[in-house]
């Protein structure tokens, strides 16, 4: 994988940017209408772990300490996000 | 069966799994679709979930991960259908997961045409 994903030296690796964003806040969406803001403490090739929830569809925010979210749903990542009109 | 029936029998379990091996060592990751030809542009991608979003861009990966810059997510209510005017959010610089992508395709190039599979009545 690593020998192919060099094909442009200039691009952004989207992994290198979420490694970037290790130790600052992150905005992850979901594949359902699930939304989590949080510190990103960091990552492997398939799960993360954040600090807080949030649950835009009732406004319904679930403050949890820390958590491991497993990446099959994930579906963006925003380094720097603060959620929706937090 | 008679006996070197059943003598050969392994031999050639064991070299069709050899066949199977080369054939894993020389399928790498060979992507079908060269997306460096997108770098920079404005290309739409659809979700896994009915999210869509669009945005110009800046990085992927043989996964399908992407890096997209000045993104506009739109999302699809029950009335919304087609009017992505409806909901949209910017987000910035946004990694999109290569594993819930299901469509990416250029912003420009696509207007709505009528629809073509209606039936005429008219027989």
């Amino acid at each position: 994988m690593a020998a192919i994903a060099s094909t442009n030296p200039s691009q952004l690796l989207p992994l290198e940017l979420v490694d970037k964003c290790i130790g600052s806040r992150i905005h992850i969406v979901m594949k359902n209408d699930k939304e989590i803001v949080g510190t990103l403490l960091g990552f492997d090739d398939f799960l993360f772990l954040c600090v807080s929830e949030i649950t835009p569809e009732g406004r319904r925010i679930t403050k949890l300490d820390q958590i491991l979210l497993n990446g099959n749903n994930i579906t963006m990542l925003i380094p720097g996000g603060e959620g929706p009109e937090v | 069966a008679t006996l070197p029936d059943i003598l050969y029998r392994p031999v050639i379990y064991c070299i069709i799994q050899n066949l199977d091996f080369q054939d894993k060592e020389k399928k790498k990751k060979e992507s079908i679709f060269d997306l460096s030809t997108y770098i920079d542009k404005h290309i739409r991608v659809k979700f896994q979930g009915g999210r869509e979003a669009s945005g110009v861009l800046k990085g992927f990966d043989p996964l399908l991960n992407l890096v997209l810059d000045g993104t506009i997510e739109y999302m699809r209510d029950p009335d919304d259908q087609y009017k992505l005017t409806e909901d949209t959010r910017q987000l910035g610089l946004v990694v999109c997961r290569g594993t819930s992508v299901v469509l990416i395709c250029p912003q420009d190039g696509m207007e709505a045409i009528p629809n073509p599979f209606i039936q005429q009545q008219d027989g």
